[in-house]
């Protein structure tokens, strides 16, 4: 799952990791909605964190579509 | 103005009140329901974040304390509003960080926000912070 913090909230966009395998064409298109997501935050200097139970939160660089979460925050500023 | 033409106006102004009362609240409605669908979405985030002990010290003491990755002796305590980052070092606030991001965010989406920059990414973090000392 893709959340994307705003000020709506957060934004999500979800997948089935084993329906992308198997080559579902909407598990497909959500992946690549959420890369296309990724990429445009990244862009916009958003930091992405991939998220797994259990395990500690990691800062990623690239889109990782195995991760059970990943959390986008907007780009920070000293206040 | 005879006590009869006060209360005529008074009435006056309830009627009006009454009438538009039901138009502000239409204008209204759409942002307080977005703003609590926010707050909303960003409590279901703080709450799959954090441990059940993390959102009990957060309900209780009002913060919530990230110990660092990389100074053992060293806790982050965010609180749960907008507000001051504390640095506290062998149990002493030493400093209070101000970090914001540049999109406005729900109070519960921000504790999310400090406790993954500080556990994933504290260097960057910590160099984005505008630090403010404390003395005693």
């Amino acid at each position: 799952m893709l959340r994307v913090m705003s000020r709506r909230g957060d934004d999500r966009v979800t997948w089935d990791e084993q329906k992308v395998l198997a080559g579902d064409p909407e598990a497909l298109a959500a992946i690549r909605e959420a890369e296309r997501i990724f990429a445009q935050e990244r862009a916009k200097g958003a930091t992405a964190f991939k998220v797994e139970t259990g395990k500690p939160a990691e800062r990623i660089e690239q889109f990782d579509r195995t991760a059970e979460q990943i959390i986008m925050v907007p780009r920070v500023v000293g206040g | 103005m005879s006590p009869a033409a006060q209360v005529l106006t008074a009435l006056g102004w309830i009627v009006v009140a009454l009438a538009i009362s039901p138009m502000i609240w239409l204008l209204l409605q759409p942002y307080m329901k977005s703003w609590s669908r926010a707050e909303r979405r960003a409590a279901g985030l703080l709450h799959d974040t954090l441990t059940p002990e993390q959102c009990q010290q957060l309900v209780w003491r009002g913060y919530l304390e990230i110990p660092s990755p990389t100074e053992p002796l060293r806790v982050y305590r965010v609180p749960r509003t907008k507000g001051y980052v504390q640095v506290i070092e062998n149990g002493r606030a030493v400093m209070r960080l101000c970090l914001q991001p540049i999109e406005c965010l729900p109070d519960a989406d921000l504790v999310v926000l400090h406790k993954l920059m500080i556990e994933a990414n504290e260097e960057v973090y910590l160099q984005k912070a505008n630090k403010y000392l404390c003395l005693d």
